[in-house]
Formats: structure tokens, sequence, C-alpha cells
């Protein structure tokens, strides 16, 4: 009882020193993160036409396609989702999420692809 | 008697200099509650937080009406914000959170018109006045000469924005007049004399400290390089 209170306790200073200015992040579901970060580029649809994309040299993968999403695997989607489109030798258009999404937080987007491919 | 004559040479000036400090100052402070009360009178705070925190969640940010406002003496420079308040045209081409007004077309997603609403205009003595209030509203945490004495390199901070960052993806920008680049995130081209460029510094540093939920990613860029970004765009439209 007595250490269970204390892993309680300390969990919840944890949970408070952990996250910025003191307050608690909520975990997010893989639909919202898709839609806050990715649709303003991979579009509210996935099939890569964003509000951004007019003017892009590079334009951003269609989560939609079988045929692209096939062709890449899961490590590498993370890694593009994680480290930014230069980290797996694709264009830099596709920035670094990983100091916003947490590893499970990516792991649920990949996932997600998967999903929205069906692939 | 001389010595008189003396204390009234030395005292007098000093008499009336620290009289206009406290008469701007007192003006000022009487100019930020007036700003306060306009503030109120005309519900701005309906769509603008004058308290943190900012939303923690999605679901908050997406029900965000307006740019929060708490820590706008930090983030404006205070004659814009006196000059846009009389003249507000649009910063955001898609507003403040795109997928609150962007609808799918033929040929893909596009910013939906209808759904961005113009902001209220003040007259000049009201946009004084909430505009002082505004700029006394600071963020505690932001630290002051946060750039370095080092000139702008344009051809490395132009890579650092244009490759490494491809900031232009979401943000606009002007080429030869022309302007170009994503609809998500505010307008760049005149942001040197909109914002503080320690707030600037500040936010590519960590875009998160001031809005957890916002969609524009940490770059992890190094101290000198957020430095080298931050000259670059100011330099905009100069």
């Amino acid at each position: 009882m007595g250490i269970n209170l204390k892993i309680i306790l300390g969990l919840i200073a944890l949970a408070i020193f952990t996250f910025p200015r003191g307050g608690i992040l909520f975990a997010e579901t893989v639909e919202d993160n898709y839609k806050l970060y990715c649709t303003q580029c991979h579009g509210v649809k996935g099939d890569g036409k964003g509000v951004n994309v007019k003017d892009m040299s590079v334009q951003p993968k269609n989560h939609t396609s079988a045929a692209d999403m096939s062709k890449l695997k899961d490590d590498e989607m993370f890694q593009a989702i994680k480290n930014g489109g230069a980290a797996v030798s694709k264009s830099t258009l596709m920035p670094p999420w990983g100091s916003v999404l947490k590893d499970d937080e990516i792991t649920a987007l990949v996932k997600y692809l998967h999903k929205l491919c069906n692939c | 008697m001389r010595r008189r004559n003396y204390i009234k040479i030395i005292f007098r000036p000093v008499a009336i200099f620290m009289a206009l400090i406290g008469f701007i100052l007192l003006g000022g402070i009487a100019a930020a509650q007036d700003g306060k009360a306009l503030f109120e009178a005309k519900k701005c705070g309906e769509c603008h937080k004058i308290a943190g925190p900012a939303p923690k969640t999605i679901a908050e940010a997406m029900a965000r009406k307006g740019p929060d406002l708490f820590y706008a003496g930090s983030k404006f420079k205070g004659d814009w914000l006196i000059k846009w308040l009389q003249k507000p045209d649009r910063l955001r081409p898609a507003g403040l959170l795109f997928l609150n007004h962007v609808k799918s077309g033929p040929g893909g997603d596009e910013v939906d018109e209808g759904s961005l609403k113009p902001h209220p205009a003040l007259s000049a003595d009201e946009a004084k006045a909430v505009g002082s209030y505004l700029m006394s509203l600071k963020d505690q945490g932001l630290k002051s000469g946060l750039l370095s004495d080092a000139k702008l390199n344009r051809v490395k901070a132009k890579l650092l924005f244009e490759k490494q960052g491809a900031c232009h993806s979401c943000h606009q920008v002007k080429v030869r007049d022309q302007v170009v680049g994503g609809k998500s995130c505010p307008e760049l081209y005149d942001v040197g004399e909109r914002l503080s460029p320690d707030w600037i510094y500040s936010f590519i540093k960590n875009p998160q400290y001031w809005d957890p939920k916002i969609w524009m990613p940490n770059m992890n860029f190094k101290d000198e390089d957020v430095d080298q970004l931050t000259k670059y765009i100011i330099s905009f439209g100069k």
C-alpha cells in the first residue's frame, strides 16, 4: 500500500515536471494528429493535395495511393515522420516531427497511413 | 545666496525631467487602462485570450477563434500593432487554423474564403489605447537581446530558409513582388515590421513553448542558424 502510494505520487510528480510549462498534455488521437500536422501538405483527404502544395517543388506523397505507399517500409515512414525527409534521402520539404510527436504517436501514424492507402 | 542659486540651477532641470518622465509613465499607464476597458467593451475577449495558458489539446486549438494575446507585448512591435488595428488586413491566408477554413476542390484543398471573417477596425485613438494595453501583456520567460552581433550571411540564411527549413512550404514570401508559398501559416513578407526579433528567434527555436499545439515543427536548428534565420526573415520587405 505504502509503496503503491509512493509510486503513484512519483508518477504524478514526473508527469508534472516532464511536460512544458507545468501543464499536462493529453494524449491525442492519431486522427487528430494527422489532421493538425499532416493535412496542411498531404491534404484533408490524404491525397497529397494540401492547401500548401501549389508552389512546392516536390509534391507531397499521396497517402491514399496504394501503388506509392506500398513501396515504403514501416521503418522508412517512421524515420521520415520523426527525422524528416532528409533522414530517408527524400525531400527536405518533409520536416522532422520528432520534437512534437512521441515515438508511440509516430508508430500510430504509420499504422494510420496503412489504413489510408488500404495497403 | 550663491549656494541657493546652484541648488536652483541643478534642482530645476532635474525636477522638470522627473516630472516629464512621470507624466509619460502615467500617460502610458492611463492609455493601457483605457485600452483594457475598450478591449472589454468591444468584446475582443470573445476571440482573443489575454490570460494563459495556450490550448493544450488539438480540440482546444481548433476551438480557438483568434490569436492568443497574453504575450502580445513580447511578440509584436507596438507601432505596427497600432497601425494594423486601424487597417487589419489578413496575415494568415487560411485563417487562424487552416483546418477550419479549408475545403476540397477539384485541384486539391483550397481556402474557403467565405469562412474567413474580417477583423474589426478601430479608430486611431482606440487603436492607440488598445495597442498600448496589449503591449503591456508580456511573457516573463522571454529573454531580450537574443540576437548576436554576427552579420546576416544572405547565402547561408537563404539555404537555411529554403532548403533546410523549407519555411516557404507553409509561409508566404515575396519573390520579385510575387506572393508565393504555403497558406497554412502567417505570411512572412512583412514580419520584420510586425514582430519583435527576440520573439521570432524564440519561436523558431521552440514553437511549442509559445503554443503547444501549433502545427509548426521544431526544426532543431543550432542557435547560430536560428540567429541567421531571424535576421533573414526580418530583412524581408526592406
